[in-house]
């Protein structure tokens, strides 16, 4: 190896080295950054469940078609599925145990609501007024507990 | 269109090297990857051939990734022997050099492989081989390369060509732009940066006391040669 | 009146040729987040495109030299090289997200999921590329990608609070909620998004091919001046919207469907319906000018024969190119990427890739030796360096703006 080349190589090595410590099988956040991402992952949860609300009523007006609104409302499905997925397997910090089993709550009906908008929308059942009023409520349920 | 023809002299590496080569039959045949020189009995270098291909083109990537292209190019293009020689279109072929560069004749058939004598030729040289090459001179600044070959004569036109000048100076060959003439303004911006960086560049006139080392891959110019300050 | 109706095609085409799966995208996201504070942006983006696009569709038609021909010119085969393998990923990539977008918009259609639908579109595009009569497909496709005039009509039966709108446009009035770092790193998006280095590319190649002349300069200027601007007004439409619609309900913009999802809520089922024809329009004919500018940029540096009207066993090595490439991209698309991520990150490294070649395209319009009396006025050229310098400021600033940000997401 020449000897100009031997810098690089260290800093290379050492980059290695950081970038392979912050990469553990289980993330472990401390509890700001968990706060972090569970206030993102509400925030991305009243995202979904705002767009499921939004495809419904533009279906129930009819001012969409139903392979639209189905798309729609099966990524809104995916989306907020994953946002779930990935807060639960993050290792809650000591002292956030009530906390993040609100969040995970609010986050499973999130999911369990939109998916039922899913069903309703693949069944063409758009008219049902309890299930936009209940989405309404999720949403400002999920923007309120965001800070 | 400037056409060279109407110059007294140009930059070879400015408007030659990288220009596209256009066929008498309107095909594109080629860049013109480098450019051979062939070094006259009195040390008069005179343009041959203008040199097309990779294995012209890669050389000028530079001593250590050119090399490693070049042998990877080898690699894959084994089954060929002679694929490691640039193809040759000859000088005399040049018609005209404007924004390409157009031959009086069409395009198939013309191009040959160099043969392998006329490579291993001392006396031949190629322009990529000189650009960039160190020059030793106690009157220019220690990190001086050549930047550029400073022809007279244009290649369409009658008469003779050969290599009058050298552009020498710190920095990189081709990072002029071409700010290094007269008629250019430029955003002025951009060619008061230009110039900055290149405020120590010159040219110098090949003959006494320039001497170019092929062996030793760099220019000898003697203290006290007249160097000329860029734009005239 | 055959003439005036030719400039009139040219710039309506122009127009509906503006936006692509970048535009859509990133200016929907950006309005659902900052409202309308990035317009300015937008606009910045809009005029930098023209002045670039202005000077090489002049150096295309006084001296045929294509953009790819002037970086190896003038920055030499090694720097040459580099922004050769540059602009091809980018190039690559957004080719790739074209696809996807294309897939995306049959996707709202058919509710067929878009890995099913990749395979057909990447067939189709090849097929255009290698038989179809481009400048035909070019303006088919620019005359429906104008259906995303949709959104302009969609924004008006919205019937915002325009005055907020306005006001909004200054960028003080980002949303409290985020960050500087976040804002900055949407306007690079954005500026990436309207100056993508492939319509410089295409434009000049297309005027090369076409056989411009000094003669067409008025015309291409024309279309220049009049047609990007206009299409970026639809950039503008589609923030718009989002802006309307989405802030407040606090919706992120994720997909495809939700871009559209305005124009719904505004006019209804056939302004959706339009709009989504534009979408399809609008890829599929980005995507042919991508795929096409791979090929164009790889030839015009080693100097073979190409383009469409070269014919295909003459061109055989520009065709080979195509067809990798789309083969390439439907590979990439298969292993079920989500096309949307592949946008967001065209747009950005789109923005790291701009100067080097906006730099030679710069250094040869003043050069006379190219364009004789045609070189370059003092406006293009204060606007140029101007631009130069916006222009190396968003390429530093794209790759740490894209970590501190997680992409966007802090």
């Amino acid at each position: 190896m020449k000897r100009s080349q031997r810098p690089a190589v260290v800093a290379v090595l050492l980059a290695l080295a950081l970038l392979l410590a912050g990469c553990g099988v289980v993330s472990r956040p401390g509890p700001a950054a968990w706060d972090d991402r569970a206030a993102q992952a509400l925030t991305d949860a009243g995202s979904e469940v705002a767009t499921a609300r939004l495809a419904l009523e533009s279906a129930r007006k009819g001012r969409t078609w139903s392979s639209y609104t189905t798309v729609l409302l099966a990524e809104a499905e995916e989306a907020a599925g994953k946002v779930e997925e990935d807060l639960s397997r993050l290792q809650v910090p000591a002292g956030r145990a009530d906390a993040a089993a609100h969040v995970l709550d609010l986050l499973g009906r999130a999911v369990d609501l939109v998916g039922e908008a899913r069903a309703h929308a693949v069944s063409g059942k758009y008219d049902d007024q309890a299930l936009l009023d209940q989405l309404d409520r999720l949403s400002d349920e999920l923007q309120q507990a965001a800070p | 269109m400037g056409s060279l023809a109407e110059r007294n002299g140009y930059d070879v590496g400015l408007h030659l090297l990288d220009r596209q080569v256009i066929g008498a039959d309107d095909r594109l045949i080629g860049k013109v990857d480098d450019i051979e020189l062939v070094i006259d009995d009195d040390g008069a270098l005179v343009p041959t051939a203008l040199l097309m291909g990779l294995p012209a083109l890669l050389p000028r990537f530079g001593p250590r990734l050119g090399g490693a292209l070049a042998r990877a190019h080898r690699l894959v293009r084994e089954a060929a022997a002679d694929q490691d020689l640039p193809l040759v279109v000859d000088f005399d072929l040049v018609e005209d050099v404007s924004s390409d560069v157009r031959l009086s004749e069409p395009g198939h058939g013309l191009l040959h492989r160099m043969a392998h004598d006329r490579a291993a030729d001392p006396r031949r040289c190629r322009v990529g081989d000189l650009l960039g090459i160190p020059v030793r001179c106690p009157d220019l600044p220690r990190r001086s390369k050549v930047l550029d070959l400073r022809m007279v004569g244009s290649p369409d036109g009658p008469g003779e060509h050969r290599v009058e000048s050298l552009i020498v100076g710190p920095g990189r060959p081709g990072a002029l732009f071409g700010y290094d003439r007269r008629s250019e303004p430029g955003p002025l911006a951009v060619a008061a940066v230009v110039h900055w960086l290149h405020r120590h560049a010159r040219i110098v006139e090949l003959g006494e006391g320039v001497e170019i080392d092929h062996e030793a891959g760099e220019v000898r110019i003697v203290a006290g040669t007249s160097l000329a300050p860029l734009r005239g | 009146m055959k003439r005036y109706f030719a400039v009139l095609l040219g710039i309506l085409t122009a127009i509906g040729g503006f936006v692509d799966i970048g535009d859509l995208v990133t200016n929907a996201q950006v309005g659902a987040r900052f409202g309308t504070s990035l317009v300015g942006v937008v606009a910045l983006g809009v005029v930098g495109i023209c002045v670039f696009a202005e000077m090489s569709g002049r150096i295309a038609a006084v001296s045929r030299r294509a953009t790819f021909d002037l970086v190896r010119e003038r920055l030499g085969p090694r720097m040459g090289f580099l922004n050769l393998v540059g602009s091809m990923l980018v190039t690559l990539l957004t080719f790739i997200a074209e696809i996807g977008g294309v897939a995306l918009a049959l996707q709202l259609v058919s509710s067929l999921h878009h890995l099913l639908i990749v395979p057909f579109v990447a067939a189709a595009v090849w097929l255009v590329l290698w038989r179809a009569k481009f400048s035909s497909i070019e303006n088919v496709l620019g005359l429906m990608g104008l259906a995303l005039i949709g959104f302009a009509v969609a924004l008006w039966q919205l019937g915002p609070d325009w005055g907020q709108l306005v006001a909004g446009v200054s960028p003080a009035e980002k949303p409290e909620g985020e960050g500087w770092a976040t804002y900055a790193y949407f306007a690079v998006a954005l500026f990436g998004a309207a100056m993508t280095p492939y319509e410089v590319f295409f434009f000049s190649s297309g005027g090369v091919e076409e056989r411009w002349t000094s003669k067409d300069i008025g015309v291409m200027r024309a279309n220049v001046f009049i047609g990007f601007p206009l299409g970026g007004l639809l950039s503008v439409a589609i923030a718009g919207c989002a802006a309307t619609v989405f802030l407040p309900a606090g919706v992120a913009v994720e997909t495809l469907g939700q871009v559209g999802l305005p124009v719904a809520v505004g006019i209804g089922k056939i302004g959706l319906a339009v709009v989504v024809l534009g979408f399809f329009a609008a890829t599929f004919g980005a995507a042919c000018e991508t795929g096409l500018s791979t090929g164009y940029s790889l030839a015009q540096y080693f100097g073979f024969p190409w383009g469409k009207f070269v014919r295909p066993k003459e061109a055989a090595g520009f065709h080979i190119i195509l067809l990798l490439a789309t083969v390439v991209a439907a590979g990439v698309l298969l292993t079920g990427v989500d096309p949307i991520m592949v946008t967001e990150i065209s747009v950005v490294f789109s923005a790291i890739a701009l100067p080097l070649t906006y730099f030679p395209i710069l250094v040869v319009a003043n050069d006379p030796d190219y364009l004789g009396e045609h070189v370059n006025g003092p406006v293009a050229n204060a606007l140029g360096v101007f631009y130069l310098v916006v222009i190396a400021v968003a390429a530093l600033a794209a790759i740490p703006l894209m970590a501190v940000t997680s992409m966007g997401q802090g």
